[in-house]
């Protein structure tokens, strides 16, 4: 595999792609800690949603706070970070769909993003602005994505080539 | 073989080797992190799965807040925990109606509501008021008036955002049209009298963790087998024909 060079625009984008991690991150890492001991209240907010079958809006319910968690440890410290990236991006794209899907049905629930959710009057005037947060969400992911190896990755260290080519006279 | 090939060729197996090893590491690096995440997700499923709470309610007829409907030798029986203002409850209560009270006189199903206040502190006291008047038509007229009562206030029922706009006078008309006789019911109505019978009607809802409305129980246990209220109340009819 090519490495990608750190030097000159790449450079920057490196830590325009670290600040990218960290931000998105940080918001599943705070969205998955807030629901995992909610279990019953995260459940019920997939269900609000009216979009998927009763037993599974109950495994999403309980998978899905781990998940996030997951996610967010592994952007914030750049393990697999394109998968993590990847990961999250799609997630990204599920929530926006939903809350659209919501709105267009003219359902007005908590998106329950960060813990709570279910049914809240007058809810669909902060759908605008829970799509655009998400929506600026997905760009820094797939923006991570693009940009693959991120400044103060965990990954540089557990993928550095071990042993020195001899026939190579510059390191990294 | 002369010695440049032979060296030649230690050098590219030394070399493919090499690579291998770097292969194999770098698959034990990507499978150790993953299996370090799926831990972790494991691990937080666990925290979900144990910080879950079943609900556990009495049986239907045995509560002290709700009125019941059918006979109690009935083979299926159904609790049903409700907000008045609560509108999937009411959504619930339009598409159910018909056939519970149906299935109830032809002896299927014995059928329990219990209102209870979720949603005052979001929405203001309706549900407060509503649930008070709920018991005092239960007290002083007697169950069926009080069921009559109780579908009164679905077939009225305010939006969520404007629960001001039932007012206590309008409680106790629509109690009178159920049946009940006004000077019965309307100081205790427009005093909010039973607020005590509302505070501890929600305080055994919650106590058996119900933790929204509808929560519907079929024989006992949760039933939630739907996508929306409206699968949700045409599997349920389903369920006990």
């Amino acid at each position: 595999m090519a490495a990608t060079s750190l030097g000159g625009v790449n450079g920057g984008l490196a830590w325009v792609g670290l600040l990218a991690r960290l931000v998105t991150g940080g918001v599943w890492i705070v969205a998955g800690a807030l629901k995992i001991t909610q279990p019953d209240a995260s459940i019920a907010a997939v269900r609000a949603y009216q979009l998927l079958p009763s037993s599974l809006a109950e495994t999403v319910g309980v998978a899905l706070p781990g998940l996030e968690l997951v996610i967010g440890l592994a952007l914030v410290l750049g393990v697999l970070t394109r998968g993590a990236a990847v990961l999250s991006s799609l997630l990204f794209v599920a929530f926006i769909v939903g809350i659209a899907s919501v709105w267009a049905r003219g359902i007005e629930i908590d998106c329950g993003c960060f813990g709570g959710g279910g049914s809240d009057p007058g809810a669909a005037s902060s759908y605008p602005w829970e799509i655009a947060r998400d929506v600026a969400l997905l760009a820094a992911s797939i923006l991570v994505v693009y940009v693959g190896r991120t400044r103060l990755a965990l990954d540089s260290v557990l993928f550095r080539p071990r042993t020195a080519r001899t026939t190579q006279g510059e390191g990294d | 073989m002369s010695k440049a090939n032979e060296r030649a060729q230690r050098a590219a197996e030394e070399r493919a080797a090499q690579a291998r090893r770097e292969s194999r590491r770098r698959i034990l690096t990507i499978g150790g992190v993953v299996l370090a995440m799926i831990v972790i997700v494991g691990g937080a499923v666990l925290v979900s799965v144990l910080n879950k709470k079943e609900v556990t309610v009495s049986d239907a007829g045995s509560s002290d807040f709700g009125v019941t409907i059918g006979k109690k030798d009935a083979p299926h029986t159904v609790v049903i925990y409700e907000d008045f203002i609560c509108p999937f409850c009411g959504e619930l209560e339009s598409r159910t109606r018909d056939d519970l009270t149906k299935l109830a006189e032809d002896g299927k199903v014995l059928v329990e509501y219990r209102p209870f206040d979720l949603l005052s502190g979001r929405v203001g006291d309706y549900p407060i008021r509503a649930a008070s008047a709920f018991s005092v038509v239960l007290e002083k007229s007697g169950p069926e008036v009080a069921k009559k009562f109780h579908d009164l206030l679905y077939e009225n029922q305010p939006a969520e955002d404007s629960g001001d706009s039932v007012t206590n006078d309008d409680l106790v008309a629509l109690a009178v049209e159920a049946g009940a006789t006004e000077s019965d019911v309307a100081d205790a109505i427009k005093n909010v009298s039973n607020k005590d019978w509302v505070t501890k009607a929600t305080q055994e809802a919650t106590a058996n963790n119900v933790q929204g409305t509808p929560t519907i129980l079929l024989d006992g246990k949760v039933f939630d087998d739907g996508r929306t209220v409206d699968d949700l109340a045409k599997n349920l009819v389903d369920a006990l024909e």
